[in-house]
């Protein structure tokens, strides 16, 4: 139940947050550092290794790592910037990147298609012009 | 002046037909179109069904997709063969059978102080089989074609279209699906090419209304009209 309670703190809104010690909250945030913790090891593992590469995906998890050990944290944030709740603010964080993502990847998508498109339409008159130069081909060897 | 002294050559005219799971009626529609002389070029766009090995006998060229890309694209392929073909005309016509080859020199014959002669189904001449409702479609469709295009058509998006092929580059379709239709208007108007309705007959048969256009279709057009980059 206390767990419950510190888990919902952050949502009570107006009331000056405080730090809320581990302790309090041990299994979601376990899950949450683990999650980012996997997310590191798979970029840095996976992907190419640029200096600026790392310093970016380093300095997001970082960023998402001291989120979860000091929750009052994004709060501080968010009153700086003039949103009521460090919740709001991730939310709308999340809101942007979420649709950057959508339009990069539809983006790339409408590219896809075009080219499959080109491809295909390529393919279609080359074999029809093919067939033009040799109306009978001869027909494929018999199977073995 | 007679269509004949117009039309110097049949052969100049490709008409292309795109064609998607018509193996059915595919064959009478490509053999009426090719008994009239005309080149065809028929472009089978990724059908699970025989439409390729249907469309086949001579004077028809067959091309075929190896993925179903729509109509829009298909249309493209089939226009970008004629032009390399030497086409000096093209005519776009359905594979269903709801066009009639009797209406292709009456537009041919008006590219002669036109590049773009788009059939219509409101101009005088009968439109056979259609419901109330789809009158009513057919007309509301026209007055938002008109609006987004800027022109005042009588008829939204006729499937039977003839253009010289010149005015080809101008109207290369990006839309591989529905909206090239709507794509095609707008980039009449937007390049400037002069444009002319020549009245046609349609004929709906109970096949061709199965395969074409219902109301919601039109959601998805739309989408793609607005959303897809072209």
């Amino acid at each position: 139940m206390t767990t419950l309670t510190a888990l919902l703190a952050p949502l009570a809104a107006e009331e000056p947050s405080t730090a809320v010690p581990f302790s309090e909250q041990p299994v979601i945030r376990v899950i949450m550092l683990s999650g980012l913790a996997a997310i590191g090891y798979l970029v840095f593992l996976r992907r190419n290794r640029l200096p600026f590469h790392i310093v970016t995906v380093f300095g997001l998890l970082a960023a998402g790592a001291a989120a979860v050990l000091f929750p009052g944290a994004t709060d501080d944030i968010a009153h700086y910037v003039g949103v009521g709740r460090g919740v709001d603010l991730i939310t709308y964080i999340l809101e942007i990147a979420v649709m950057f993502v959508l339009i990069h990847y539809y983006t790339k998508f409408v590219e896809l298609q075009q080219q499959l498109t080109q491809l295909t339409r390529e393919m279609a008159i080359l074999k029809a012009e093919l067939e033009r130069a040799a109306p009978n081909p001869p027909p494929p060897p018999p199977p073995p | 002046m007679s269509i004949t002294t117009l039309v110097a050559s049949t052969s100049d005219i490709h008409v292309v037909i795109a064609a998607f799971n018509e193996a059915k009626v595919i064959r009478g529609v490509v053999g009426e179109v090719a008994a009239q002389g005309y080149a065809v070029v028929v472009v089978d766009d990724g059908s699970r069904d025989d439409t390729a090995a249907s469309a086949r006998m001579p004077g028809v060229t067959v091309l075929r997709h190896a993925v179903n890309l729509g109509q829009g694209a298909a249309l493209q392929t089939g226009i970008e063969y004629a032009v390399r073909r030497g086409a000096r005309h093209i005519v776009t016509f359905d594979a269903d059978g709801q066009h009639s080859c009797a209406d292709i020199p009456e537009l041919v014959a008006a590219l002669a102080t036109h590049d773009v002669a788009l059939g219509s189904r409101f101009l005088g001449k009968p439109v056979v089989g259609a419901s109330r409702g789809r009158r009513i479609l057919l007309r509301s469709a026209t007055a938002l074609s008109n609006r987004m295009s800027g022109m005042t058509l009588t008829d939204a998006h006729c499937g039977l279209r003839a253009f010289r092929a010149s005015a080809a580059p101008a109207l290369g379709i990006t839309q591989n699906r529905m909206a090239h239709a709507s794509e095609l208007l707008r980039k009449i108007r937007t390049s400037g090419l002069r444009v002319v309705e020549v009245p046609v007959t349609v004929r709906y048969t109970e096949h061709s209304m199965r395969k074409g256009q219902g109301g919601l279709q039109a959601i998805r057009i739309l989408f793609d009209y607005f959303f897809r980059p072209s």
